[in-house]
């Protein structure tokens, strides 16, 4: 009889259902239970890992951003390449135009010195002096000047012949012979 | 509009998320620890797996189609979350899964909040003895209160199968326990 009950006894405590919440029906039919004030504090904790998760991405989302990426960064790198680029252009055209203008004065100039000085000379002088400054003036400075303009065009040709050798070295040989 | 989809919608308000999200811890935080304890084994575990569920659900809840319910969404995600914390745990202490259910029992007696009757042991031992599916769907079913419906749509089992099996298990452990 005693044995009975007992058999129905455990047969109910499956069928019996659920009374009570949810711990309650775990601790009575599996024996496992929790801290007290479990929930309560598992609740504040969940909420502050999830604050410093929040935290934690907003700053990782940050450091993802890629240095040189970063406007400002971006804007500098644009201006400075801007500045070297046009610095270089304007200092290849001052070089081109000094060589120039310098040649230039050399050859065209007559000294303005030799012709307020020729006011000053006396007639019986000036015969000598104009016989002086010919030479000086226009003889030798025609002749350095010949002779600048004549090493400007062999510069010239040399810079262009080391361009052209420099074609035919790589581009030429490729797109004609292959 | 019903409490879940009010309860959705503030929760991918972002102005209303945290008020929402205490207000869904609340509700589902008592439910999903039991879920989970039950899988993890320990307290311990099952505390960890929680606050890790429950993170998931804070990031990916604007990513939420609504295709299933709140409450099947959340049950997969901590489902999900145990297998995960499961399966690590496998790596850095056993060899292999087979041996980590054979030490489900020792797991069990060892853990502090565990102090289960002779009766109670019992029937941890009888569930334990099952296959990993049919303890999951035993578990899902009589402690968790879950439809097939729903035990359907986190195991991707048919509900055809998960009654019978569900049924099967209820009658053998109706045997086991009174012997």
């Amino acid at each position: 009889m005693e044995k009975s009950i007992e058999n129905r006894n455990k047969k109910n405590f499956l069928k019996e259902g659920f009374i009570g919440d949810t711990s309650k029906k775990h601790t009575a039919y599996l024996g496992t239970t929790v801290p007290k004030g479990y929930f309560s504090k598992s609740k504040m904790s969940i909420a502050d890992k999830i604050k410093s998760e929040v935290k934690t991405t907003t700053v990782k989302e940050k450091k993802q951003v890629v240095f040189w990426m970063q406007p400002n960064i971006k804007y500098m790198a644009a201006a400075s390449l801007v500045f070297i680029l046009g610095f270089t252009i304007w200092l290849q055209n001052t070089n081109q135009e000094d060589d120039f203008s310098k040649t230039n004065s050399k050859i065209f100039s007559y000294s303005e010195d030799h012709l307020i000085n020729s006011l000053f000379i006396n007639d019986s002088e000036f015969e000598a002096f104009a016989d002086a400054t010919l030479i000086n003036e226009i003889i030798i400075k025609a002749e350095l000047s010949e002779r600048k303009i004549d090493d400007l065009f062999l510069n010239y040709l040399f810079i262009e012949d080391s361009l052209i050798e420099n074609y035919t070295d790589k581009n030429f040989i490729e797109t004609i012979i292959l | 509009m019903d409490k879940e989809a009010a309860l959705i919608k503030k929760l991918k308000n972002p102005a209303l998320k945290d008020i929402a999200f205490s207000n869904l811890l609340d509700v589902y935080q008592e439910r999903l620890y039991w879920h989970i304890r039950k899988i993890v084994i320990t307290h311990e575990n099952a505390d960890d797996v929680l606050q890790n569920t429950f993170i998931r659900v804070y990031k990916n809840i604007a990513n939420f189609k609504e295709r299933s319910t709140l409450h099947t969404w959340m049950y997969r995600i901590a489902y999900n979350e145990s297998l995960r914390f499961l399966e690590n745990n496998k790596k850095k202490i056993y060899d292999n899964i087979d041996e980590v259910s054979s030490t489900y029992l020792e797991v069990l007696f060892e853990d502090v909040y565990f102090n289960g009757d002779e009766i109670q042991i019992k029937l941890q031992t009888i569930i334990n003895g099952f296959t990993e599916n049919k303890k999951r769907i035993f578990h899902m079913k009589y402690f968790d209160d879950l439809s097939f419906r729903q035990i359907s749509e986190i195991l991707h089992i048919s509900e055809s199968t998960l009654k019978s099996t569900y049924y099967t298990t209820v009658k053998i452990i109706e045997e086991k326990i009174v012997l």
